[in-house]
């Protein structure tokens, strides 16, 4: 005995749904996963050449500058778009780096000169001669505005006083090119440089002038090394691996993290803006872009890869805004995918209240609402919104299932209408439920017979699109035999089937080669596979 | 012993005078509902077969409504009168001849006469003349219209006002002044005497129609009788007996004059006109006269309701009912009605609005399957834990049904489409499995193709909620073993494993992933996906099952019975060969024995040993079904008993109509340890359940050994306990009628007796002869080419010595 109120439940009308999508097996994207995906990639206009490095200005508006042959670019972060280039190198420019202040930016060159520039002026105010091979890595310390260091294809690591062009301390340790380096966030006389000989070693230009402090072993060339905020861990970027090192505590490996499949190039800490809303705001992350195109975020707290993006092209270089608004790629094309976040308007209103404050008219009352009269519309609709506070009962109003068109021609055993109507509004997902509940009446044989010439026109057109789909393929391909094999008078009397019949054609005979293409790799995969199982 | 699952809808159900019972036949017993809540109330026993008809004596005066006396008929050849607020049998009458139908006319014109001291009651009964063997051999009319008379509780003698060849339904127009029946293309109306005494003549006429009537139905205060045919129409005849009933001065008069103008009419038919209305497609099943009698219900196989405006013709619908429609009927509240459903539920229908406000519903019947189907369908599966049985149903759902309390506890809809009862079949849910513990259900259903286009085959997982709540659809997988269909699933004990065996050669096992949403809402739902598909020899696979330990999965491919671990998917051992493909096979709790079951012309039973990896016992037994008990090693087999064996037992008294036998086996031994007889076993069911808690109160505290449930082909059922006392002496007098050949010996080991136990050794895979540091790849192509192995052959070991080569060079 039913003793619940089913009684609706029996005279329910169904309306014909199409089969279900897969889902993926992804859980739905986690707050963060949406931030990293929040920074659109606007891809600007493409570069000459690969882009060696991006540094961000530290001062607002964090314009940032790109490395491509031998120009420095420097965009805007606002629009995204180049605000002034300098061309100023006889070679290729690489490690652009602004100083503290955003006054002035550093670069290095494939010549082995370090040029200095006034970043509004864009003139070399100076020249630091000394490498005897291509610098790659340039870098002022966080906050000293006076120093700089750098390092080179000659292996040595050159501690520069930039007003009077002289390298203070010539640190030699490295035994191959020194590709990269980061200054300590700590302390202003340490940073950290890679080589190619596998190593990273950690300098302090207060102690000693040639030995180096740290000597840590990556495994692999070093491309990219970056401190981590905290300035006590370093990250370093090698072969398919980016690992994580305690420099305090004596270069102890934390971890290391193989999700790449190409080699890291680049690397730089990303944070959580505070707008994304989420208990993760504000935590900082490690990006790597690699070449096999992916950028990854890395949350080294927990040790675990929280975003994974790809792009089209091999990465180079990577940058991220320190405000949270700017996510800079750059590929080995050319290509710049400069990223910018939407951020939410501020309500003006607020602002200029304040701003009112300030000025000292008081805050602009908000007009007072309007008491609803049965005059206004809205009256009829008052109370309608309202939430149900905690201990409110709900009753629930019962579900009005919506039928749409052909479900109501179906209902009524209007077959052939039923689908032309499914037809005419184009969702082939719709259409092809339609069919299989026609199926299943054993009505479609007779629908398709029923046609007219404009609504067979309408069926093959439909076929000729989605036959080959694989979704769609098990019932639409048998279904378009049937309706060349069944309608073939129709067909041949009319010049606008029949130009549909050879679109459908074509379909085909591309879907067979597709089919015979696939079946080749199939045989060629098999038996390897099977080889392989066995063992 | 609980028996239930009885037919509602057998018989028309009667409404109590003050329309707040529902008397409904049910099986033995006339259940009593209330209307208000849809639950049963009481239950009327005593007859002893099948009940046949209620007639509630109506109340004279509203004040007597209270008044709740009713007599009811059985095929035991009895009428019983009784006080069914109590309830208590009065009065039984015995005819001593089955009773298909009774009406008793003058209960309902009695109000006139209330005055006068009460005449005897008469009642006209439709029987089967059962006694009068050569009548029924020279005629082969055995039904018979008699008359009885309840107050003197004996039949009116020589008084038989028609016969039939099988005994016809008798119908009673409101007023009581006529009633009749349908008989092949004719109707037979009777007018009831004013005043009723033992001889009287009961005037008659006949009325005609070209196709077979099905119902028939009478205006409550016109002469106009109404009845509906097999091909859908509806006939009404107006003014009926106007020559035959009306006084016999008048009757020459107008014979005459109305002999010319009687439009519609066949042949000489007593009446003055007669109209056909035709919507429905097929039979008619229900007809009656709204209580005014304005309108015409009517229904069908189409389980539509049509109310027709009976003056003007013009049409109401109720549709989409979803099953044929049996009966109809008014209560004495005039906004009060109920509709009978073919599949054993009684709706209760506010009129005027036409809504349904309750449904009484009972176990679903079997729904029809087509041929090609019959293999790969199961009826109903049980839950052993909560004692339910989940019945598929004709319109795509999944009725849970508890064995205990006798009643509906939900329904799951697994396919969403409106079942249209007339229409062929082609969608069917093919197979239902539960898990163990109840909470997961998997269903298999298959769209069948219309000339080779779109069909497909789904297999869906359910589950349901934390407290017993209804399943939710968990994941849809579509076409899970390509195009060939699904012919087994079993659920892993312990785990969220399921497999899913397929005709077309392989079966895959299914892993649910627990995955708990990001959100708040502690929402957890479950995935499942393919962890694993194995194949032996592509031959179809047609049985699976989990041990109870859940280590090993047995899947039978055709003949021979595969072992596997369904963790790593590993062939573990290929046991045994039956005569005939294998459908049922399951392991027999915690002891080492398989069971495995093949049906054909050839069928066998057979008891597989694991530990020896080798037969034990079989018995060549038509099985129906298999059960085995979860913590001993109980084993219960429903075998179908053969047509030979029948005859030859025939003159036993207790055998006549059983058709099935249970037997109780310990695994390890082939003598039963008990036996039943049983009827209807085809497409029945067995299942071992756990005795509910309420049930164990009156019994014993501890759970005792599990009960023993049969679900037979009509699906009614009966939960006895198998060590029960009850059935001790049914035991002994049957253990020596088991059916069957006796142990092991037959086929080969009867003709040239036991073979030497043959030790099974697994093969050891030859360690591979190709050296890392040769260069097979040169080597392996040279030669004569007449000597060379086929290339496809030799391919497969040229790729292999590449890979070896790698693999060398990684080592080093």
């Amino acid at each position: 005995m039913a003793v619940d109120d089913r009684s609706e439940a029996i005279v329910k009308t169904f309306a014909v749904k199409p089969k279900l999508k897969p889902t993926t097996n992804k859980s739905t994207p986690t707050p963060e996963s949406k931030y990293w995906k929040s920074f659109k990639p606007k891809q600007t206009q493409t570069l000459v050449s690969s882009i060696t490095s991006l540094a961000f200005s530290p001062i607002a508006p964090h314009d940032f500058a790109a490395t491509h042959s031998a120009t420095v670019t420097i965009f805007s972060s606002q629009t995204l778009e180049p605000k002034s280039t300098i061309a100023a190198f006889k070679d290729t420019a690489t490690s652009a780096c602004f100083r503290s202040d955003g006054q002035l930016i550093a670069a290095g060159s494939y010549s082995g000169l370090i040029q200095v520039f006034d970043v509004k002026k864009r003139s070399a105010l100076r020249r630091l001669r000394g490498h005897s091979r291509p610098v790659h890595f340039v870098s002022y310390p966080r906050v000293d505005k006076l120093h700089l260091f750098s390092g080179g294809d000659d292996a040595v690591v050159k501690y520069w006083d930039v007003s009077s062009e002289i390298s203070i301390h010539n640190l030699i340790g490295h035994k191959d090119y020194v590709r990269c380096g980061d200054g300590s966030p700590a302390s202003d006389d340490m940073f950290v440089t890679g080589s190619y000989d596998h190593s990273v070693r950690v300098w302090d230009v207060r102690v000693s002038s040639d030995a180096s402090m740290l000597n840590i072993n990556h495994g692999a060339p070093v491309e990219d090394v970056i401190y981590l905020p905290s300035g006590g861990l370093i990250a370093t970027a090698g072969g398919n691996n980016v690992k994580i090192w305690d420099v305090i505590g004596g270069g102890k490996l934390l971890h290391s993290m193989e999700s790449h499949n190409k080699t890291v190039t680049s690397l730089t800490v990303g944070k959580i803006g505070k707008d994304s809303g989420s208990d993760v705001a504000n935590q900082y992350r490690i990006l790597s872009v690699s070449l096999d195109g992916y950028m990854k975020v890395f949350d080294y707290s927990k040790l675990k890869i929280t975003s994974s993006i790809r792009f089209p092209s091999s990465l180079m270089s990577v940058a991220f805004s320190p405000d949270c608004s700017t996510r800079v790629i750059g590929t080995s094309n050319g290509i710049l995918y400069a990223g910018k976040r939407k951020t939410e308007e501020k309500p003006v209103g607020s602002v200029k209240s304040e701003w009112g404050k300030y000025v000292g008219f008081g805050a602009i009352d908000e007009p007072e609402k309007r008491v609803l009269r049965p005059s206004y519309f809205r009256y009829f609709h008052r109370g309608q919104s309202e939430k149900p506070s905690k201990g409110d009962f709900l009753i629930m109003r019962p579900k009005k299932v919506k039928l749409s068109e052909h479900d109501k021609l179906l209902k009524k055993f209007h077959h052939k209408e039923a689908l032309v109507s499914a037809l005419s509004v184009k969702n082939p997902e719709n259409v092809v439920a339609v069919m299989e509940e026609l199926v299943s009446r054993k009505k479609l044989l007779k629908c398709v017979s029923n046609l007219g010439v404009d609504e067979l026109g309408l069926l093959l057109g439909f076929l000729q699109r989605y036959s080959t789909m694989p979704r769609y393929a098990g019932v639409l391909i048998a279904l378009a035999k049937k309706v060349v094999e069944s309608r073939a008078d129709d067909i041949t009397g009319s010049e606008e089937l029949k130009s549909h019949i050879r679109n459908l054609k074509r379909s085909v005979t591309e879907e067979i080669r597709i089919q015979q293409s696939l079946q080749e790799i199939q045989g060629m995969i098999s038996p390897l596979l099977k080889i392989a199982g066995r063992r | 012993m609980i028996r239930g699952g009885k037919s509602f809808v057998s018989s028309p159900p009667a409404f109590s005078n003050d329309a707040k019972k529902l008397l409904v036949c049910t099986g033995n017993t006339v259940s009593i509902f209330s209307t208000a809540t849809g639950l049963q109330v009481t239950e009327l026993e005593g007859h002893t077969a099948l009940v046949t008809s209620i007639i509630v004596v109506p109340a004279p005066t509203p004040a007597s409504r209270i008044l709740c006396y009713c007599w009811t008929t059985s095929l035991d050849g009895t009428i019983k009168y009784w006080d069914f607020s109590v309830p208590e049998l009065m009065k039984t009458i015995n005819i001593q001849l089955p009773i298909y139908s009774m009406v008793i006319p003058s209960l309902l014109s009695q109000k006139s006469e209330n005055n006068e001291k009460s005449p005897d009651i008469y009642a006209y009964l439709s029987v089967e003349d059962t006694k009068n063997e050569q009548n029924k051999q020279r005629k082969e009319l055995s039904g018979q219209i008699l008359k009885c008379n309840l107050s003197k509780s004996r039949l009116v003698r020589g008084v038989i006002l028609t016969e039939s060849k099988k005994p016809e339904n008798i119908t009673i127009s409101s007023t009581g002044k006529y009633f009749g029946i349908h008989e092949k293309r004719k109707l037979r109306i009777w007018e009831v005497p004013a005043k009723d005494l033992k001889h009287v003549t009961h005037r008659k006429l006949k009325l005609s129609h070209t196709k077979n009537l099905s119902c028939i139905a009478f205006h409550p205060t016109e002469r106009i009788v109404a009845a509906g045919d097999v091909t859908g129409r509806i006939l009404i005849w107006r003014g009926f007996g106007d020559k035959t009933f009306a006084g016999d001065n008048l009757a020459n008069g107008r014979l005459l004059m109305d002999e010319d103008e009687k439009p519609g009419v066949r042949g000489d038919g007593d009446a003055d006109s007669c109209t056909t209305w035709h919507w429905h497609s097929a039979e008619v099943k229900v007809l009656f006269f709204s209580s005014d009698g304005a309108y015409l219900y009517s229904g069908g196989k189409e389980g539509v309701l049509v109310v027709w405006q009976l003056d003007t013709g013009k049409k109401k619908f109720l549709p989409r009912i979803g099953t044929p429609l049996l009966n109809f009927l008014n209560s004495p509240d005039p906004s009060l009605s109920s509709i009978s459903c073919a599949d054993n539920r009684i709706h209760i229908l506010k009129t005027p609005s036409m809504e349904i406000l309750k449904s009484i519903s009972g176990i679903k019947l079997p729904s029809p399957v087509p041929e090609t189907f019959r293999g790969s369908c199961n009826d109903f599966v049980f839950d052993h834990t909560a004692g339910l049985v989940a019945v598929r149903t004709e319109n795509y759902c999944i009725q849970f049904y508890s064995l205990f309390d006798d009643r509906e506890i939900s329904e799951v809809q697994v396919c969403e489409r409106n079942h249209q009862p007339s229409d062929d079949v082609t969608i069917i849910l093919n197979l239902v499995a539960l898990s163990f513990e109840g909470s997961v259900m998997c269903t298999v259903e298959t769209r069948m193709a219309e000339e080779g286009i779109g069909g497909f085959v789904t297999l869906k997982f359910w589950e349901s909620g934390s407290q017993n709540s209804d399943f939710s659809l968990s994941t849809v997988i579509y076409e899970p073993h390509r195009d060939s269909g699904v012919s087994a699933i079993a659920f892993h004990p312990t785990r969220d494993m399921a497999v899913s065996a397929s005709y077309g050669g392989d079966f895959k096992v299914w892993v649910g992933s627990c995955e708990s949403k990001q959100n708040d809402k502690l929402s957890q739902r479950t995935r499942w996906a393919c962890h694993a598909v194995g194949s032996y020899r592509k031959k179809p696979m047609t049985a699976a099952a989990f041990s109870s330990d859940g280590s090993v999965l047995a899947v039978a491919a055709e003949t021979v019975i595969t072992l596997w671990d369904p963790e790593k998917n590993v062939l573990v051992a290929v046991i045994g060969s039956a005569r005939e493909s294998i459908v049922n096979l399951s392991f027999i709790g915690e002891s080492n024995f398989l069971v495995s079951a093949s049906r054909g012309s050839n069928p066998q039973l057979a008891v597989w040993s694991m530990s020896k990896l080798s037969i034990s016992w079989s018995y060549k037994l038509q099985t129906e079904a298999v059960a085995c008990s979860h913590k001993d090693s109980l084993l219960a087999v429903l075998a179908v008993l053969p047509e030979s064996y029948k005859a030859q037992e025939h003159d036993e008294t207790t055998l006549h109509d059983a058709n099935g036998v249970i037997l109780l086996f310990n695994a390890g031994d082939p003598v039963p340890i008990a036996s039943w007889f049983v009827t209807k076993a085809k497409g029945g069911g067995l299942a071992f359940i756990q005795r509910s808690r309420s049930l164990g109160d009156n019994m014993d505290e501890n759970p005792g050994p599990a009960l023993l449930a049969y679900v037979n082909g009509d699906h009614e059922y009966a939960v006895f306990n198998p060590h029960g006392v009850e059935t001790y002496e049914r035991k002994i007098k049957h253990t020596d009628n088991v059916p069957g050949e006796g142990t092991g010996h037959f086929g080969y080991a009867s003709m040239y007796g036991e073979l030497p136990p043959t030790e099974l050794k697994l093969k050891a895979i030859e360690a591979s002869s190709v050296m890392p540091s040769e260069r097979a790849w040169e080597s392996i192509f040279s030669g004569p080419s007449h000597s060379l192995p086929p290339l496809t052959k030799l391919c497969s070991a040229f790729l292999e010595s590449l890979l070896e080569k790698r693999s060398a060079t990684v080592v080093e």
